[in-house]
């Protein structure tokens, strides 16, 4: 479904990432795992469309993305989730989810809102407390509501468990095996890989913009390269 | 007491008015983080565009002051799509785009309609008498369309797909984008809308007040006390300073005198901003 090929990106004088290739097939829940500034948000902003890589190509069902608008991604059926929660912080939670939804119709957010509800029963219960009021563990699951409002075919999570409690990460472990459930495809990141791992079905470890190894859940738990993230 | 009455309602309508004219101001500051300083220009543009529409097409009033909305909102929404759009991170660029702006249309309505202030005045007259107390019929007009606009612009930014979108922008740029929403659409639709409301306040209040090319000028520094006083970028903010900024005027104007009223409402202003510098409402909606 997604296809990374020879990408690199430049901050500058900074090469975040380096001739990076990666695939991720339909219906895989594929996992970046590294330390900071290993290229992981960096891959991920490039499949979002937020840093313009400075060569390679990215490919979404065949069609090269590489130079779309990050506005017409979403239309493209890409949900994200960005690092750090960055929920629209004056807007009430269920303006955050529907904002996901942006364009969709009424008919369309309406059924994608009362879904999301019924996952999370939350949502309601907050529904019209401003976001940027929330804990962050609640901000966290806003944002993943948000991205899965629009019911995306491809979901990128850029480190969903950054800092949250034990609780949460469990909730939102229940969020993306929502996603997983109905055949959505995830690209995700974490630094804290251990709960990440439970979900995925395959991974990459990456270090400075590179991709060190790659394989199933097992191999890369077994990796020595990933014990370090474990 | 009657008097006291009379200049509630004045004050009131006076209000709304200012609240039409910082509504816009604050939108673009929100949403953009542009500090526009041509909205006083939109305001004398929409007036002399119906003026224009009455005088040269005989149109009725009603469709001039919708011509002065259509043009001043068109107008706004390309100038910022072709020039401000491409400086919109660089704020004394944009502070200069729309200074310019300001003295294109103040000179340009120079040119066309000469220094004088032409035959242009408010289509009803009279008063309505309530019990003691006789209500000024244009100031009853003016307040029922600039309520019906305000109430109607609510609706917009808090109830719809657009406005949500509007808010999401000042709220994370990168993050509404990568929600499908794009700025290149969006910001000038945005700007237009701001400026078409300059323009409908212009159109409204200028046969009743008094039109001239340099009709913008005061007009810029009320939304700009208003919007201050209210908290830069908050709705709410805006509309509750804009009717203090009413009453203040028009019971200072009442009882002290035109002069005594702006004093008046300038150390009010201080006043309120000593105690509470960002303003009533005011918190930051868009690093800027």
């Amino acid at each position: 479904m997604l296809e990374i090929r020879d990408l690199e990106v430049r901050y500058g004088g900074i090469t975040a990432l380096r001739g990076l290739s990666i695939d991720v097939r339909e219906g895989e829940t594929v996992l970046l795992v590294g330390a900071n500034g290993a290229g992981k948000s960096s891959t991920i902003n490039a499949v979002i469309g937020l840093v313009r890589p400075a060569r390679g190509t990215i490919r979404l069902d065949g069609m090269d993305i590489t130079a779309v608008a990050c506005e017409r991604r979403a239309r493209l059926g890409i949900g994200y989730s960005p690092e750090g929660r960055r929920v629209f912080p004056t807007m009430t939670v269920v303006e955050n989810v529907l904002s996901g939804a942006f364009g969709m119709g009424r008919r369309h957010q309406r059924q994608a809102l009362d879904w999301l509800v019924s996952v999370f029963p939350f949502l309601a219960e907050r529904a019209s407390q401003p976001a940027g009021q929330l804990s962050g563990g609640q901000q966290q699951l806003v944002a993943i509501a948000r991205a899965m409002c629009s019911q995306p075919r491809l979901l990128l999570l850029d480190e969903p468990f950054l800092g949250l409690a034990p609780i949460w990460v469990r909730q939102i472990s229940e969020a993306i095996r929502e996603m997983q459930r109905r055949g959505t495809t995830i690209l995700m990141t974490e630094q804290m890989a251990r709960p990440a791992l439970k979900l995925a079905t395959r991974g990459y470890v990456m270090r400075g913009g590179e991709v060190r190894r790659e394989g199933t859940v097992a191999e890369i738990r077994d990796s020595a390269l990933a014990e370090e993230y474990l | 007491m009657h008097e006291f009455l009379t200049a509630g309602i004045i004050g009131i309508s006076l209000g709304a008015q200012y609240a039409l004219l910082a509504l816009g101001f604050t939108l673009i500051f929100g949403i953009l983080g542009v500090i526009n300083f041509a909205h006083g220009g939109f305001y004398a543009l929409g007036g002399y565009v119906a003026y224009a529409a009455v005088s040269q097409l005989g149109l009725p009033f009603p469709l001039a002051v919708l011509a002065a909305v259509i043009v001043t909102a068109a107008l706004g929404a390309l100038y910022e799509r072709f020039l401000i759009e491409r400086l919109v991170d660089d704020h004394l660029a944009t502070m200069m785009l729309t200074l310019g702006l300001y003295l294109v249309i103040s000179t340009g309505l120079l040119a066309v309609f000469g220094p004088q202030s032409p035959e242009f005045s408010f289509p009803v007259k009279g008063t309505l008498r309530a019990g003691t107390l006789y209500l000024p019929l244009e100031n009853l007009v003016v307040l029922a369309v600039c309520a019906a606009a305000i109430g109607g612009l609510w609706l917009l930014i808090y109830r719809t797909d657009f406005g949500r979108a509007l808010r999401a922008l000042a709220d994370d740029r990168k993050v509404a984008m990568t929600q499908g929403m794009r700025p290149g659409l969006l910001f000038p639709l945005a700007f237009g809308l701001a400026t078409g409301l300059a323009g409908l306040t212009g159109a409204l209040v200028t046969p009743i007040l008094a039109l001239s090319p340099s009709a913008g000028d005061p007009v810029l520094v009320t939304s700009f006390l208003t919007v201050i006083l209210g908290g830069l970028g908050s709705i709410t903010g805006a509309v509750v300073a804009a009717i203090i900024v009413g009453f203040v005027e028009a019971y200072a104007s009442v009882y002290l005198g035109g002069s005594a009223g702006a004093l008046i409402l300038f150390v009010t202003v201080l006043v309120i901003l000593l105690a509470r510098p960002t303003g009533l409402f005011g918190r930051e909606i868009r690093g800027a």
